[in-house]
Order: structure tokens, then C-alpha cells, then sequence
């Protein structure tokens, strides 16, 4: 089952790349790209790349020599036939390239498109085109890693088991209802309520991998906070020099003038400057205390820097105060100065925030500061090797899923009637479901049946 | 050329006079169509081929919807039942159900007295082999004897007789029930005319002469002391009851079983229809649970006057010999002699993603089919359909609204549901659990729910309705005085009762909190009911008022989960929306989108044949049309 027509683009980011990948999809593909490569006879094995030259279709004037590859419906990405040349990166070739599958009777992809008609034709899940969403705006190595392994089915793959034992507590509950006059064997409520407990556990084990994910997928928002002239500046341009992320010029990503992206160790950090507030005019000085006390607001982590080669001013105990209720870090600048005292900010500040001693100036201690952010968002030490949840609907589905099982189980203890125990589990199951495809009530019948011998 | 003078005309034609049939036709009937109920035998009307019992888990609940809304099965079964239970009595109200064991006889009996006693219907026997079409639109039938009659709208019911073929062994031969001719030209003619048609199985098990049988071997199973009705309208269940017995097979019957398992039609590939996994023959229980040392066997009497004994549980095809070997390996029956030995029956269905969710084809105007040619198994799952089929049918002749049932409100509603959208791969029957609204359609509340539906199709008579009425403001009145009484920590009650369920109680507490309290049965209100109410109150009327209190926390949290889980449904889909310009969606999906015309989401999540990707797709192209 295919659409009926045939949509075209570049599926590279854009700009200049060492290659360009320009995707076909749709029944016209193999024939589209016989006219592109003016070779009639041109009937590739599916999955296997060849080298082809294409020409414009009008004047038969070499365009590129590309990788062809075949992806033959319904294993392909979107379920149709599938086409993906890899071509040399120039922006203007690529766009030569699809104009002229365009004039042979392709159609622009809309944004998006791509993936909806691998929906439409059942080769994702919700969750997986979700992923997708994720994996094209992933804006560090780790969380693009995450996506891919969302992609890959893991989620599912991972809430399949808890799935299965929700079904296994289902099943003799249901049959003891559905088949009252089959010689079924007792239930045995204390072993199934035991079995409920370790499921909530389960679920509530996953569901805290959230806050995790969630960093990894939204990045911290960690802002540098400080009266002028303490070096957060400096702080700024040496943490952006070693880490900057991988990927800065997405849309969507918030950024002015004082913010940069940077990757942690896989944690996107979105680094905010409130540098120069104060160097302004009265008017602009007020809009920039403003702007300043939104920053604190709006960050997940303050790095309030203050100059350790000198005592603490009485600004710099206001701003101390004023941050006392945020998560935030002490920042001691200029480590590298002879009047530099870790001991003497500590008897000053005496709250036992953490300090961290460095030198924008020489490098010396910026390798502290960047643990102890992270430390700071307890992202996990290997944040890469295991499954975070990185979306709050998954999130929240999680949540309501375990809190419907704990209903069903103080039901089970108190002995309800297991029609009442049922509700929590299934409204559980569909809430599980939400993330990885229903399970049907044939699907739970199948179960019974081929668990207990049913049937007069 | 006809050269028969023979025609009769009628407004609605029912083909087979099974548990659909009969339905079908009286209704037809009762709402003023003139209808020709059209039999092979009207000396098997209502005949029950398999077990002769009504009822249990979920098809209970479907005998009472037939019942609320003015059908017949109900009352008949009430008047012929032999052994009454109330299942799953210990359990909460939605998962009760009754069960009736019938007397085979009597229930014909009954049936055919009271389809003769209904206005407009008219009783004829013989053998439909075609149905006369003109124009896209059913006109009629033809039958055998070249007779034909003439009719706006045809109720096909069947059952297992199109193209019924019965194995015992390797023995075949072509039967709708043993001993009876099946329909193969009928059949032939669905074919011919388009109808996609499948094969499924069914089977039935050795009947024993009672007199040859050990009783004293066997658990005896009374019936219940006070037998629950089916329908409304009946006060009580005055006939003498009988008592069904329980006994076990043994390692012995399984290894026969085991070495002569290529005997079985079922094992020799012979059988090519797929059977019901909840009614599976005794070798396929066997052989699908090896590590299970017995398995259960009811001995149930087939009637007050005959020594029949109908043993449920070991449904089976093998040879008539091996049969008789295989009883004699029970204990009990070590001298039981088969009467009638145990069958396989394949036979065809149509798929019901054909149907409308009112039955009718949509292939045929005016055709309407019911029961096992739509595959379902089951009398009542056939008799509800028989009912919709026969409403519709009538309905259809005066060119009025078809009527349907949504799954919220009954069983009905899931069953035709399911089948219209999902299709079937075995024989479908109704369980409980196919429902997501379990607890809002009891048994109990199938009149509240449906009795207003039958009255406006003018299926309840002016008594019914009245009765209907009285129950309704009894009930009202009794959860007014439920949730009013109260008691306070200085009353005397309060104490005791604290006391006796070892709860705290707090200040005061209604007897309507009371009752959602754990460990309180309904026993213990009715004892605090005050007395002039308890004096006006059975047990049953409050049974279900508590029902109603307990379950309405419970019911409208998952009312709130369905909102979240389907909260798209609401979404509306513009009269003028082109599913064309969708990108992805197949042109079949397209079609069934185009003919089905959803005006909401939820709608078009029920249009047949829908597959998920389509589903998802539509929804974003909603959404971004929204948000546009």
C-alpha cells in the first residue's frame, strides 16, 4: 500500500557537509531515479550501494557522481519504495539534484513528511516518532544516542517486561472472574500482591531516570551570576572554548548575545553570561537587574562567582543572600593571584555551599567546576550506558501507571472484589500502552488461554 | 418464465429459526412488519445443538439486554429452565451473572408457542436456496420448492448450516446439525453475490443415557435456592429444579487420548475451520496442557422427561467407537452408553467487516444477517443479534433510522462492535473483559440502561414499561434513604458497628459510606435499613443500590482515564475535509474514510479496517489543521 505520489528532499542538515543526502520515497522512486540516472535498465538490489553518475534530465549535463541506494517497500523507512542518494555536500548540487527530480514529477517533502508516512504505514510507534522528533533536534552526542535508542525500539523494549508481568497478574485475576465454572487454581492474593509491589518498585525505578533524561534531552540552564569585573566573562569564554556543543545553530535553540550552548560529557549546558549589567546607563541598569533576577529565576544551576584575591564586598554578600534558595555553585575566581584565599571565602560565606577555586586565566580548576556542575544536576555517572526517560509524557504516563497499581494493590489486600482490582491494572496496562501500542482485550484472552485450560 | 402461482408477499423475511431467527422475527413482528420466519423444520424452532443451558458470565448479561429491551430469550428460558445459579455470586454485582440449565424440549416448545402467538409473524418450512436482488437491493427469497416469497428486507440466521459439514472421525458428511440437511446453495449464492466467506469449527459432545451412569461417583452441583430470574418480568422461578453433577477424566483417558490422537479430525489436518479456544474438544485439552492430570466434566440432564444426559467438557470429533471407549475410562461411567456420540462442524461465515453496525449489509440494501453467519458462537450471543437484525429490519420497511447499540451503553453494542471492526479469526464470544465499561454494564442495570430503547422501538408493552418504572423510582427512593441515614459516634449503632468491623467510623457516617467500607456486605445494611424501609425493600432492589454507590467512584475515574486515553475522539473532522490531500494515507484507507464520513475522530477511529498508522496520520493532519 502506497501513497500515490512520490516526495523528494534533502535529508541533511542544511549547510556545506561532506556529503548531502537527497531521499526519495514514494511508488515513482525507482523509476524517478531511472530518468536521473538516464539508465533505463536501472533495477538495483535492494540495500546495496552503487555509484552512479546523474545527469539533468533536459540537457543530460553531469550533475554529481553519487551513492545510489534502494530501499524496496515495505522495508524501508517510510514503508515505500525508497531512494537515497548520497551526493557531494554542496547546498547548491543538492538543491540542483531535487529540483530535478522535482521536474520529473517529484513533489517537495513537507517538514516531517517523511516520518508521517513511515507512521502512516506502521513502521513507528508513537514513541518512536517521538524519538525521531528528538533525534533530529538532539543537541549533544548523548542525547542524539538516547534518540537513537528510543528509535531502536528500547523504550518499548524496556517496558515490554513490565507489560508482561502486569499481563501475568492480570490473567488469573481476569479468569478467575470471566471462568468461575472452570477448574481454575486458587488465587493466591498474597504471592499476586507481592508480585505488584515489585512492579510499582520497577516503574518508579524508571520514571526517576526522568530528571536525568530530561537534562539530557533540554540541556541545564546554568547562568553565571556575579557583581562586575569578578571574571565570569573570562569563566564563560574558557568553558566555551573546550566544550562547545557539537551542534549551536539549531532553530529553537534560545540564544542571545550572553548565551552558548556547551556539552558536558553528554549534558547539553546551556551557558547564560549576565555579564555587563551594570555598565550601562540608569534606565538600562534597571532593566538589566531585571534581567539579571530573570536569569536566576529561569536557571536550573547559578554560578556565582566572586573574586577570591579579594575580600567579599557587600554586594557580593547581597547576591549570596539573594541566591541562597537556588541550586547554585561559589565560583572563586583569579586561584592564580597571591591574595587568593579559599580559607578566608569560606569563614565569609560560612553556609557550606560549595566553593571551587579557579582561574580563568591559566585554566586551573575549570576541570572541578565542570564535574561539579554536573555533579550538580546528579546526572549519573554514566548517563550514556542506560535508559533515561527524556519525555514528560512518557514521564507522566509512567507516574499515573504506577499510582493506578497502587490503588489495585491496597484493593487486593483489602480484599475488594477483583473486578474493582482490575480497574488499577488495566488502567495501568493502557497507560503503558500510550507509550508502546495498546494491548487489546484479544491480546489478554490469548493470554488466559493459553495460561489455564478454559472451556466446558 | 415462472410457472409458480405460489408467491407470498411480506415485508421482512427471517431465514432460520435458531436462537437469532426467532428473535429476529418476533421482533420484525412486534414492531408491525409482516414477517415470514422461514424454517427447514418448525419442528426444531429454538433447538439448542449444543449445551442446553442459557446464560453464564457475560452471556447472562447479554440474555438481560435482550430482555430490556423487549426481547424474548429471557422469558423463555424462564419458563423452561431446569436449574437456575447466579455465577460469581461471592463476587461484586458487575461480574454476576445467571445461568439457567433448559429443558431441551420444553424450550422448543416454548419458543414455537410463543413465536405462534405473535401478531404478523407467520411460520414457514422449507429450504431457501437463493435470495432474489434487484438492483443493489434485496427483494426476496427463493426456495427450494420453487416457491418464492417476496420481501423489502431479509434476515439471514443460519447458524452452523451454510455449507455445514460434521466430522466424527474420518467420517464426513455434509449436515447443518446431526441429522440434518445443510444449506449449500444458499451459501453458493452469498458467494456469487460478493460476500467474502470464511470457515470456522465448532463441536459438541457425546449425549449418555442416565440410567447407565454411577451417580454416586459424582459431586453433586445443586440448583440455587432462590433461583434469579433472566428476565424482568418474571416475579420468581416456580418449576422444580434439578441437580447438574461434576466429575474429573483421568491420566488414563489422556493417554488413549494421546495414542490414538491421529484418529481426531482436529489432528489429521482434515479440519480445516478454526474452533473456539474456550470451548476446546477434550483431545485439544489434552494435548495443549499435557502437564494437567484431569480435567473437568459436568454431567447435565437434558430435561425433566428423558434419561439424555449432556456431558459438558468433553466436546470431540473422534470416531463413535473410540468415543464410547474413552467415556468408559471415566470414573462413573465405567457402564455409561452414548446415545448420541460428540461431532465437529465446519461451516461458513461471512466477514462481518462487511456489516453496518446495524446488521445490514453493505453490499445488499434491506439484507441483514445474525448469529454464526456473522462468527459469533453462542445462543445468546446469536439471539442479540437476531434482535438488532429483526429491529432494523423493520425499521428499514417503514424507511425509518436504523437503531444501534454503542458499546458505553451494552454488551450488544461491544459485541457488534468488535465484529464490525476487528472481524474474527475463531468463533467470537462475549466475555466480560471485551467490554472497557465492565462495571457500568451490569446485569442488574440493563433495564435502566436499555428498557427506554425498547419502549421507544415499541418492543415493551405498556405492562413491562410500567414495571420498568416502579423499579426505577423504588430504586431512586431506597439510594435517597441509603445516603440519609446516618449514623452519629453518640448513637448506640455507631459503637456496635465499630465494634463489630474494627473500623473507625469517624464522627458520623452514612449508610452509604458505610456500605464502600471493606468487609461490608449488603446483609448488614438491609439489618440497618430503618424499618419501614427494610419492610418495602428485597435484598435484590438493594443489591443493586449499592452496586450503584460503590461503583460510582470507580466507574467515573475510568470514565476520566477513557477521556485522557481517547481524548483526540472529540476532535471534529469538516464535512469538506480531503483525505486525498493527506499525505501517506493509503487509497484504501481514503475509501473507507470517504465512505464512512467521521464527523469526529472517534468516529473515524471506528470506521472498519482502519489500521493505526492511518489513524495516527489523520490525527496530526487534524491537529495541524487546528493549529493553522
Amino acid at each position: 500500500m502506497q501513497a500515490s505520489d512520490t516526495i523528494v528532499a534533502v535529508s541533511t542538515p542544511p549547510g556545506r557537509g561532506g556529503i548531502g543526502i537527497v531521499r526519495l520515497s514514494g511508488r515513482q522512486a525507482l523509476d524517478l531515479a531511472r530518468k536521473l540516472l538516464c539508465k533505463e535498465d536501472f533495477a538495483p538490489e535492494p540495500n546495496r550501494v552503487s555509484l552512479h553518475v546523474l545527469r539533468d534530465p533536459e540537457t543530460g549535463e553531469e550533475l554529481d557522481r553519487a551513492l545510489v541506494t534502494y530501499f524496496q517497500a515495505p522495508r524501508s523507512f517510510t514503508g515505500e519504495d525508497v531512494i537515497e542518494f548520497s551526493c557531494h555536500g554542496s547546498p547548491v548540487l543538492l538543491l540542483q539534484i531535487v529540483d530535478a527530480l522535482l521536474r520529473l514529477g517529484a513533489r517537495a517533502a513537507e517538514p516531517g513528511e517523511f516520518t508521517l508516512r513511515a507512521l502512516a504505514n506502521g513502521k513507528l510507534n508513537l514513541s518512536q516518532a517521538e524519538a525521531i522528533r528528538d533525534l533530529i533536534e538532539a543537541r549533544t552526542a548523548a542525547a542524539a544516542r538516547q534518540a537513537a535508542r528510543q528509535l531502536g525500539g528500547e523504550l518499548s523494549a524496556t517496558l515490554q517486561p513490565l507489560k508482561d508481568a502486569l499481563l501475568e497478574l492480570i490473567v488469573p485475576l481476569e479468569s478467575s472472574l470471566e471462568f468461575v465454572e472452570d477448574d481454575l487454581p486458587d488465587l493466591e492474593i498474597e504471592r499476586l500482591s507481592a508480585r505488584l509491589s515489585d512492579l510499582v518498585r520497577r516503574m518508579d525505578e524508571l520514571a526517576a531516570t526522568f530528571r536525568a533524561g530530561r537534562l539530557l534531552k533540554d540541556g541545564l540552564k546554568a547562568t553565571l551570576v556575579g557583581r562586575p569585573n569578578v571574571g565570569k566573562s573570562s569563566i564563560f569564554n574558557a568553558l566555551l572554548k573546550q566544550d562547545r556543543a557539537i551542534v549551536t545553530d539549531l532553530p529553537g535553540t534560545t540564544r542571545d548575545a550572553l548565551s552558548e550552548m556547551i556539552n558536558l560529557e553528554g549534558i547539553p549546558v546551556l551557558l547564560t553570561d549576565t555579564a555587563g549589567v551594570r555598565d550601562s546607563a540608569d534606565a538600562i541598569e534597571r532593566m538589566g537587574i531585571e534581567r539579571t533576577r530573570r536569569a536566576i529565576a529561569d536557571a536550573d544551576l547559578l554560578l556565582v562567582v566572586v573574586d577570591g584575591s579579594e575580600p567579599l564586598t557587600a554586594e557580593d554578600r547581597e547576591l549570596i543572600l539573594e541566591v541562597a534558595q537556588s541550586r547554585h555553585l561559589m565560583v572563586a575566581n583569579k586561584c592564580d593571584l597571591a591574595g587568593f584565599s579559599l580559607g578566608r571565602l569560606r569563614e565569609t560565606v560560612a553556609n557550606g555551599a560549595e566553593i571551587i577555586a579557579v582561574s580563568a586565566r591559566t585554566g586551573q580548576g575549570l576541570e572541578d567546576l565542570r564535574r561539579a556542575v554536573l555533579r550538580s544536576c546528579s546526572a549519573p555517572e554514566s548517563a550514556t550506558d542506560s535508559l533515561l526517560l527524556t519525555n514528560a509524557r512518557h514521564y507522566d504516563l509512567l507516574r499515573r501507571a504506577s499510582d493506578a497499581l497502587a490503588t489495585a494493590q491496597r484493593l487486593l489486600q483489602e480484599r475488594a472484589s477483583e473486578e474493582l482490582v482490575l480497574v488499577g491494572l488495566y488502567d495501568a496496562l493502557r497507560y503503558l500502552g500510550e507509550i508502546t501500542g495498546e494491548t487489546t482485550p484479544e491480546e489478554i484472552l490469548t493470554q488466559i488461554f493459553s495460561t489455564f485450560c478454559i472451556g466446558k | 418464465m415462472r410457472f409458480s402461482g405460489f408467491d407470498e408477499n411480506f415485508d421482512v423475511i427471517v431465514i432460520g429459526a435458531g436462537h437469532a431467527g426467532c428473535e429476529a422475527a418476533s421482533a420484525a413482528a412486534r414492531m408491525g412488519a409482516q414477517t415470514a420466519l422461514v424454517t427447514l423444520s418448525l419442528d426444531t424452532i429454538g433447538q439448542m445443538s449444543c449445551n442446553p443451558a442459557v446464560g453464564g458470565i457475560a452471556k447472562g448479561h447479554l440474555v438481560r439486554e435482550i430482555d430490556a429491551l423487549g426481547g424474548i430469550m429471557g422469558r423463555v428460558i424462564d419458563r423452561t429452565g431446569i436449574q437456575f445459579r447466579l455465577l460469581n455470586r461471592s463476587r461484586g454485582p458487575a461480574v454476576r451473572a445467571p445461568r439457567a440449565q433448559a429443558d431441551r424440549s420444553l424450550y422448543r416448545a416454548e419458543m414455537r408457542r410463543t413465536l405462534e402467538a405473535t401478531p404478523n409473524l407467520h411460520l414457514r418450512q422449507g429450504l431457501v436456496i437463493d435470495l432474489i436482488v434487484e438492483d443493489g437491493k434485496v427483494r426476496g427469497v427463493e426456495l427450494q420448492d420453487t416457491r418464492r416469497f417476496h420481501a423489502k428486507a431479509v434476515v439471514v440466521a443460519t447458524g452452523t448450516f451454510l455449507n455445514g459439514l460434521i466430522h466424527t472421525g474420518k467420517r464426513t458428511y455434509t449436515a447443518g446439525r446431526a441429522g440434518e440437511p445443510a444449506s449449500i446453495e444458499l451459501a453458493e449464492s452469498l458467494k456469487r453475490l460478493g460476500f467474502p466467506v470464511g470457515r470456522l469449527k465448532t463441536g459438541t459432545p457425546p449425549r449418555l443415557d442416565g440410567r447407565t451412569i454411577d451417580w454416586s461417583v459424582f459431586e453433586p452441583q445443586p440448583a440455587d435456592e432462590r433461583p434469579v430470574p433472566f428476565s424482568f418480568a418474571t416475579e420468581s422461578i416456580d418449576q422444580p429444579q434439578v441437580t447438574c453433577y461434576i466429575g474429573y477424566t483421568n491420566e488414563r483417558v489422556h493417554q488413549t487420548i494421546r495414542a490414538n490422537i491421529h484418529e481426531s479430525p482436529l489432528y489429521s489436518g482434515q479440519i480445516k475451520g478454526v474452533g473456539p479456544r474456550y470451548c476446546p474438544s477434550i483431545e485439544d485439552k489434552v494435548v495443549k496442557f499435557p502437564d494437567k492430570n484431569r480435567h473437568q466434566l459436568f454431567l447435565e440432564p437434558e430435561g425433566y422427561d428423558t434419561y439424555e444426559v449432556y456431558l459438558n467438557g468433553f466436546s470431540t470429533s473422534m470416531p463413535a467407537e473410540l468415543q464410547q471407549e474413552l467415556v468408559h475410562q471415566v470414573k462413573g461411567l465405567e457402564e455409561a452408553r452414548i446415545i448420541r456420540p460428540g461431532y465437529a462442524i465446519e461451516y461458513d461465515f461471512v466477514d462481518p467487516r462487511e456489516l453496518t453496525p446495524f446488521l445490514e449489509t453493505t453490499r445488499l440494501r434491506g439484507l441483514f444477517f445474525a448469529g454464526q453467519i456473522n462468527g459469533t458462537t453462542g445462543y445468546e450471543e446469536a439471539a442479540c443479534q437476531g434482535l438488532i437484525a429483526g429491529i432494523n429490519a423493520a425499521l428499514f420497511v417503514r424507511g425509518e433510522p436504523l437503531f444501534r447499540l454503542h458499546r458505553e451503553e451494552s454488551y450488544i453494542g461491544v459485541l457488534i462492535d468488535d465484529l464490525i471492526h476487528y472481524g474474527v479469526d475463531e468463533p467470537y464470544r462475549m466475555f466480560t473483559s471485551r467490554s472497557e465499561n465492565r462495571l457500568a454494564l451490569r446485569y442488574d442495570t440493563a433495564d435502566a440502561r436499555l428498557a427506554p430503547h425498547g419502549r421507544r422501538l415499541g418492543l415493551l408493552g405498556d405492562e413491562d414499561w410500567e414495571r420498568f418504572n416502579r423499579r426505577r423510582e423504588r430504586l431512586a427512593k431506597l439510594r435517597a434513604v441509603i445516603e440519609g441515614t446516618r449514623f452519629k459516634r453518640s448513637d448506640a449503632v455507631h459503637a456496635e458497628l465499630s465494634l463489630r468491623l474494627n473500623q473507625n467510623l469517624g464522627d458520623a457516617i452514612s449508610l452509604a459510606q458505610l456500605a464502600q467500607r471493606p468487609n461490608v456486605h449488603p446483609e448488614l445494611i438491609y439489618e440497618l435499613l430503618p424499618a419501614e424501609t427494610r419492610a418495602q425493600t428485597s435484598l435484590s432492589d438493594l443489591e443493586t443500590v449499592l452496586a450503584d454507590i460503590i461503583y460510582s467512584g470507580y466507574i467515573d475515574a475510568q470514565r476520566a482515564t477513557n477521556e485522557r486515553i481517547h481524548q483526540h475522539d472529540y476532535l471534529r473532522i469538516p464535512p469538506d475535509f480531503n483525505y486525498r490531500a493527506i499525505s501517506g494515507l493509503s487509497r484504501e484507507m481514503v475509501e473507507r474514510l470517504e465512505r464512512a464520513r467521521p464527523e469526529t475522530f472517534g468516529q473515524a477511529r471506528r470506521v472498519p479496517g482502519m489500521t493505526h498508522g492511518a489513524l495516527a496520520t489523520l490525527l496530526v493532519h487534524l491537529k495541524l489543521r487546528r493549529a493553522a
